[in-house]
């Protein structure tokens, strides 16, 4: 579908996030695998070699490891803002699985759509938003705007 | 369903299979189009329709769930050492003790044991409470040093007012830790909750680092917002008289600068402040009043120094702080 059918939205971030201190944006990581299905065995490798050192590397995260009978590995994150996305990692080897973990990591639970700007600003005008009768000479004579401490400090001059 | 073997293979005379499990156990299967499927499934989406979505389920009610992970994990995330007893005392609600030793009474368990071993967190929230409006005012008012108390207060008010607080609480995890009565946590528990967190954290560390807590967290949630909408003035004219009285300034004389359309649908009238002939502020408006009004508040907002254009909160303060500290601890 075209940009104006599909979903999309504008830059923002939970929170502020990053603004204060940077948080990382998932609360739980729960790995859904199976202990014989070929397609987990990706997923199988990678709790045998790499999960404990990410959890190490995390202590913000919570990983849980479930084993049951599923066709599809699945991993199942949640985020502070309450978005729970599942990824299928169906056949997946060890490193590309790190890889998406890694990708998730650094997400935050806002949606995957069309971001319609790659910026964003809360203060868009230093000197003033321009508007028609900005620098368009007055019919009355009209001084310009003095600061607050001259007109504080109005001494004789 | 591996193991085991068929009985039937091939045509069957009712469609029907059969499955040892094992030697004692027969299992019965049949694989055809199931006619009663259509008529149940449109059933149960009748009574889905009518019931509406199922209530929602508190996280700790949900499968893979470990308290005490998700506590530590709490504080690790938020980059804080907190005391592990004290948070967990801090998520506990009076609510939630007096509503589980009613169930305990209820299900028969001894008069001893109904009597829970958890402290609640209503020291802690108050604590927090305090601590919080009087460093949001500090904060404010090193800031912001023309802002009048009223003005500070109405900032304190809507920062540490229910609605930002749970806005914050929810998006931080909070929601999911409260050991409360009722789900969903009502928005006055969160709020104390949130402040017994704040309390927490400044018993487990210094008043400094629970400051900064405060400053990241609920300072942050200022951004892209105008000060006549945390603090609702009614009167800006009066107010600006009062302020310029107070510096010895000549009072206001609004005249109007500019107008466009004015015998039309869409009039737009410029007004102008002018304090000893000289221009302070100008603001539109749809009428003459409307425009006075609002060149009343161009004006405070210029005396307070809230502009839009103001230079933005520094938030890189504590580094300079420790980089201070080290440069004397080195030298």
């Amino acid at each position: 579908m075209t940009s104006r059918g599909t979903a999309s939205r504008f830059l923002k971030s939970v929170l502020q996030n990053g603004v204060g201190r940077y948080v990382c944006q998932i609360k739980r990581i729960s790995l859904v695998f199976s202990k014989d299905a070929q397609t987990s065995l990706g997923a199988r490798e990678f709790i045998e070699d790499k999960v404990v050192d990410f959890a190490k590397q995390n202590p913000g995260i919570v990983v849980y490891v479930t084993p049951q009978r599923c066709r599809i590995p699945k991993i199942i994150e949640e985020y502070l803002n309450g978005t729970v996305k599942e990824e299928p990692i169906n056949s997946k080897t060890s490193e590309e699985i790190t890889q998406l973990i890694k990708k998730l990591t650094s997400q935050s639970g806002l949606e995957v759509i069309r971001i319609r700007k790659p910026i964003h600003t809360d203060s868009p005008s230093i000197q003033g938003q321009w508007h028609p009768f900005t620098n368009r000479p007055p019919s009355l004579r009209v001084q310009g705007i003095q600061s607050e401490s001259k007109a504080q400090g109005a001494a004789p001059k | 369903m591996a193991s085991g073997f068929l009985v039937n293979r091939g045509l069957s005379p009712l469609g029907v299979h059969f499955q040892h499990v094992c030697r004692n156990v027969l299992l019965t299967q049949t694989r055809e189009k199931k006619r009663w499927m259509k008529s149940y499934m449109l059933l149960m989406e009748r009574k889905k329709k009518l019931e509406g979505p199922p209530p929602p389920k508190p996280r700790s009610h949900q499968p893979n769930w470990d308290y005490h992970a998700e506590v530590q994990a709490f504080g690790c995330r938020l980059h804080e050492t907190f005391s592990m007893d004290l948070l967990k005392t801090a998520f506990v609600n009076p609510c939630y003790i007096q509503s589980e030793e009613v169930n305990r009474r209820e299900l028969g368990v001894d008069r001893e044991a109904v009597a829970l071993n958890l402290k609640d967190n209503q020291k802690l929230s108050e604590q927090g409470a305090e601590f919080s409006q009087s460093y949001l005012a500090d904060c404010c008012r090193g800031a912001y040093p023309n802002l009048p108390p009223e003005g500070v207060n109405a900032i304190v008010q809507y920062l540490a007012g229910t609605e930002i607080v749970c806005h914050v609480a929810k998006n931080l995890a909070v929601e999911d830790l409260t050991l409360s009565a009722e789900f969903p946590v009502p928005n006055e528990v969160l709020q104390k909750t949130f402040f017994a967190v704040v309390g927490a954290l400044l018993e487990s560390s210094e008043p400094q680092k629970a400051g900064l807590f405060i400053r990241d967290f609920l300072m942050t949630q200022l951004i892209g917002k105008d000060l006549f909408e945390l603090w609702a003035v009614i009167n800006p004219m009066g107010l600006l008289v009062e302020e310029l009285t107070k510096r010895n300034l000549s009072p206001p004389e609004p005249r109007i600068t500019r107008q466009a359309g004015v015998s039309t649908v869409l009039p737009l009238h410029f007004v102008g402040l002018y304090s000893d002939k000289k221009l302070m502020a100008e603001g539109p408006g749809e009428t003459i009043l409307a425009a006075e009004e609002e060149a009343a508040r161009v004006a405070l907002r210029r005396i307070y120094g809230y502009t839009e254009n103001r230079r933005p909160w520094d938030y890189t303060r504590p580094r300079e702080d420790t980089a201070a500290a080290q440069a004397i601890s080195s030298n």
